[in-house]
C-alpha cells in the first residue's frame, strides 16, 4: 500500500514537473484593435521555424527532408532557423510548440505532416502575422472542410506518381516474382504511395514485358511509424514467403525493413527495398558500395520548404492556396543516381517520368480495384 | 501450421533474447533488494554505445559487432553506478532514481549522438548474421525450431541464463545476494557487506541491460534512435511474471516474444490475418494482467526489494 502511494506520488510529481516545464501557453491574440501605430515599422527579418512530426529530426525521412530544405534556404539567404520537437503527437502539443516559436519571434513556421491540420487551423487565426506552411495536409477544424487562411499555404505531393516510378523500376529490375508494400499508418500520403506502386507494377507488366505479382497479403499498413521490430519481422516474413522487393513507406517501421534486407543481403540472398521520401541509398548500405535500396520514391519536401521561404522573401508567398508538387514541377520522382538499376531501366523510368510530365501517362490517385 | 511455426520461431527467439537478458539484469538487482526501473534507460545507453562503437570504431565488420556488444555492456554497467550510488549509498528512493535514469538516458544519448556524429540516429552497417548450426539443425522437430536461422547472441544469452541460475542459487555469492534482498539485517549480522553486494548486483544489472540494448541493436533495429521502444519495461513485467526466477523469466520472456511476433507478422500471413490484429496485439498484456492478479497472493518478490538499507532500523 505504501509502495502504491509512493508510485502514485512519483507519477504525480513527474507529471507536475512536465507541466511545469511546459512553456506558458500563448495568450490568444486580442482580435480587437491592437496598438495602432500610424507608421508601421519595416517588417522584421524572416525567421523560419519548424515543428517536427512523429519521430526525430534525424529520421532520414520527412522531418529531416523538410529541415534540410530550411537549412539550405538559411544558408542561401542568411536566415535564423530553429526546430522544436513536440512532446506528443496531438493538436495541443503542436500548438504549444507553434506558440513557442511565435513567442521567440519566428514569423514563418513550417509543419511537415498531415497531423498538423487542426493545429494549423487554429494557429493561422491565432497568429495572423505569422506565415504557415503545412506539408501533406490542409487546415480544417476537424470537419475536413478546407479552410486555408491568407497566411497559410498547404502543400500536397503526388505520392502516387513517385510510387508508380518506384513500382515500375522494381518490376523492370526483377522481371518476375513477388513484390510487397509495407506502409506506416493508413493515411492519405501512404495510401497514395501504395496505389501508385501497384499501378507502376501493373503498367510494367502490361507494357514492358515483366510479370511481377503483388499478393493481397503482401500489402500491409503496419499501423505505426515507429515499431522497428514489427517492420523487421514483417519484412522477414515477406521475404521468407518469396517476396523479392518491398516498398517501405513507413518511417521507423521502414528502418526495420531495411535492417532485415541488409542482414539477408549480407548472407547472400537477393532482396531489395524501395525507399521513400528521400534518397535512402546510403541507409541500405551493408558493405562498402553495396546497398539494398533499389531506388527511392522521393517527395520534394525540402524543395517545397525552400521554395516557400524564397517566395516569402520575395513577397510572393502564395497565402491561402493549396499547392500540389507533382512530376510536372519536379516535386516528386526518383533519385538522379540509382547505382542498383541498369542504365536501360533508369532511362525507361526517366521516359515514364517525362510521360507523366506531359500528361500522356496519368497515374490515378484513387484506390479503385487496387489492394488496400 | 507446422510450416508456419517453423517459419516464425526463429524470429520469436530473436525478439525474446534482448528481453531475456534485460530481465535477467533486473533479476540480479531486485534479488539484492534494489528495484531497477531504469532498465529501459540502460538499454538505450547500451544501444548508443554499441552503435557508436560499431559505426565509428573503425574495426572490421566481423569483430566490430562483438566489440560493440562489449562496449554496450560496459557502458550499461558504468551508467548504473548512478543508480547504485543514489539507491545504496544515499538511500534514495529506488523508483525515483530509476525514473531519472530513464529520462536522462534518452536525452543524454541523443545529445551525445548529435554532437559526436551530427545526427541523433546512428546506423550500423552490419549486425549479427543469422546462421544454421551444422548437424544440430538436421535433428527432426527440434532442429528447425531451435537451430536454424539463429544468432550467436541467442546462445550467449542462454549461456548467461544458465550461468545466472547457477550463480544465484548454487554459489555463496548468490546466497548472500539473495539474503540482501530478503532480509538485509540478518545478512548484515552474518557478516555480509550489504552495500558491496548491492553495488555489485546493480552493476551486473546495468551490464546485462546494456547488453540487452546492444543485442536489440545488432539483431532487430540496426539503428540507434534514442529509444528502446519500451522493451525495458516489458522486461520488468517479464521479471514479475516470471516470479523472480531465472527459468520463470525465460518462460515469461519467450511468451512475450512469441505472442508479439505472432501479432507482428499476422498481417502478412493470410492464415493468421483472420484473427483481428487488436486481439493478437493485446493478448500478451491481457494474459500478464490475469497472471499478476492470479499470482498476487503467492508472489515471490524479494521481501526487501525497494527498501533502502538502514543499519539502525529494526
Amino acid at each position: 500500500m505504501k509502495r502504491l502511494l509512493l508510485v502514485m506520488l512519483v507519477v504525480t510529481m513527474v507529471a507536475a514537473m512536465l507541466v511545469g516545464c511546459a512553456p506558458k501557453t500563448p495568450a490568444p491574440v486580442d482580435p480587437g484593435p491592437g496598438p495602432t501605430d500610424p507608421t508601421p515599422p519595416p517588417p522584421p527579418a524572416l525567421k523560419v521555424g519548424m515543428v517536427t512530426d512523429a519521430g526525430t529530426i534525424d529520421d532520414k525521412s520527412f522531418n529531416q527532408g523538410t529541415w534540410e530544405g530550411i537549412l539550405k534556404a538559411a544558408a542561401d539567404f542568411g536566415l535564423e532557423t530553429r526546430y522544436l520537437q513536440p512532446g506528443g503527437e496531438t493538436t495541443s502539443f503542436y500548438l504549444t510548440e507553434i506558440g513557442n516559436l511565435v513567442d521567440a519571434g519566428f514569423n514563418m513556421i513550417i509543419c511537415p505532416g498531415f497531423k498538423f491540420e487542426e493545429a494549423i487551423f487554429e494557429a493561422q487565426t491565432l497568429y495572423p502575422n505569422t506565415k504557415f506552411v503545412i506539408l501533406d495536409g490542409y487546415p480544417h477544424s476537424g470537419d475536413w472542410a478546407p479552410a486555408v487562411g491568407d497566411n497559410t499555404v498547404s502543400i500536397f505531393f503526388t505520392e502516387h506518381e513517385a510510387g508508380f516510378l518506384g513500382g515500375a523500376a522494381a518490376a523492370m529490375h526483377l522481371k518476375t516474382g513477388d513484390v510487397g508494400f509495407i506502409g506506416g499508418m493508413e493515411i492519405p500520403a501512404v495510401q497514395l504511395f501504395n496505389w501508385g506502386f501497384q499501378q507502376g507494377v501493373a503498367y510494367a507488366n502490361a507494357n514492358l514485358g515483366t510479370s511481377v505479382t503483388i499478393k493481397p497479403e503482401n500489402v500491409i499498413y503496419q499501423g505505426t511509424f515507429y515499431d522497428v521490430a514489427a517492420g523487421q519481422q514483417l519484412a522477414a516474413t515477406m521475404y521468407d514467403r518469396g517476396v523479392k522487393a518491398i516498398f517501405a513507406a513507413a518511417g521507423g517501421v521502414g528502418v526495420g525493413v531495411i535492417n532485415e534486407a541488409k542482414a539477408r543481403a549480407s548472407a547472400g540472398q537477393e532482396v531489395w527495398v524501395v525507399g521513400v521520401d528521400v534518397d535512402q541509398y546510403s541507409e541500405g548500405e551493408y558493405a562498402t558500395g553495396k546497398s539494398i535500396i533499389l531506388t527511392s520514391a522521393m517527395k520534394g519536401i525540402g524543395v517545397a520548404a525552400y521554395d516557400m521561404i524564397a517566395d516569402a522573401l520575395a513577397d510572393t508567398f502564395p497565402g491561402g492556396e493549396i499547392l500540389t508538387f507533382s512530376a510536372e514541377n519536379f516535386g516528386v520522382g526518383i533519385p538522379a543516381e540509382n547505382p542498383n538499376l541498369d542504365a536501360a531501366i533508369s532511362a525507361k523510368v526517366n521516359e515514364l517520368f517525362e510521360m507523366m510530365r506531359d500528361g500522356t501517362l496519368v497515374v490515378s490517385n484513387e484506390q479503385g480495384s487496387l489492394i488496400k | 501450421m507446422w510450416q508456419l511455426i517453423v517459419q516464425i520461431f526463429p524470429y520469436a527467439i530473436a525478439y525474446t533474447v534482448p528481453l531475456l537478458i534485460t530481465a535477467l539484469g533486473g533479476l540480479y538487482s531486485e534479488r539484492s533488494g534494489v528495484v531497477n526501473i531504469g532498465l529501459e534507460g540502460l538499454m538505450v545507453i547500451g544501444m548508443f554505445s554499441g552503435a557508436y562503437t560499431i559505426s565509428r570504431g573503425g574495426l572490421p565488420p566481423g569483430s566490430a559487432v562483438w566489440v560493440g556488444l562489449l562496449a554496450a555492456a560496459v557502458a550499461g554497467a558504468a551508467f548504473s553506478v548512478l543508480h547504485a550510488f543514489a539507491c545504496v549509498t544515499l538511500n534514495a528512493n529506488q523508483v525515483i532514481s530509476g525514473i531519472a535514469i530513464n529520462m536522462v538516458a534518452g536525452a543524454m544519448t541523443r545529445f551525445l549522438a548529435r554532437n559526436l556524429t551530427g545526427s541523433g540516429n546512428i546506423q550500423i552497417m552490419r549486425g549479427i548474421q543469422r546462421t544454421n548450426i551444422p548437424l544440430l539443425s538436421d535433428i527432426p522437430i527440434l532442429g528447425p525450431l531451435l537451430f536454424r536461422q539463429t544468432y550467436a547472441t541467442t546462445w550467449l544469452a542462454l549461456g548467461i541464463l544458465f550461468l545466472s541460475a547457477f550463480v544465484l542459487f548454487k554459489t555463496r555469492y548468490g546466497l548472500r545476494l539473495r539474503a540482501c534482498g530478503e532480509h538485509p539485517h540478518a545478512a548484515d549480522a552474518a557478516g555480509v557487506n550489504i552495500y558491496r553486494m548491492r553495488y555489485s548486483a546493480v552493476l551486473i544489472s546495468g551490464a546485462l541491460a546494456g547488453l540487452g540494448g546492444g543485442i536489440f541493436l545488432t539483431t532487430v533495429s540496426g539503428e540507434f534512435s534514442g529509444t528502446a521502444g519500451g522493451l525495458g519495461f516489458l522486461a520488468l513485467a517479464a521479471l514479475i511474471f516470471g516470479q523472480w526466477r531465472p527459468f520463470g523469466i525465460l518462460g515469461a520472456t519467450f511468451f512475450f516474444g512469441f505472442a508479439s511476433t505472432i501479432a507482428n507478422v499476422s498481417q502478412a500471413i493470410p492464415e493468421l490475418a483472420r484473427i483481428p490484429g487488436i486481439v493478437l496485439k493485446t493478448f500478451p498484456f491481457v494474459v500478464t494482467l490475469i497472471a499478476l492478479v492470479a499470482f498476487s497472493r503467492s508472489s515471490q518478490a524479494p521481501k526487501a526489494a525497494g527498501e533502502p538499507y538502514d543499519k539502525g532500523k529494526r
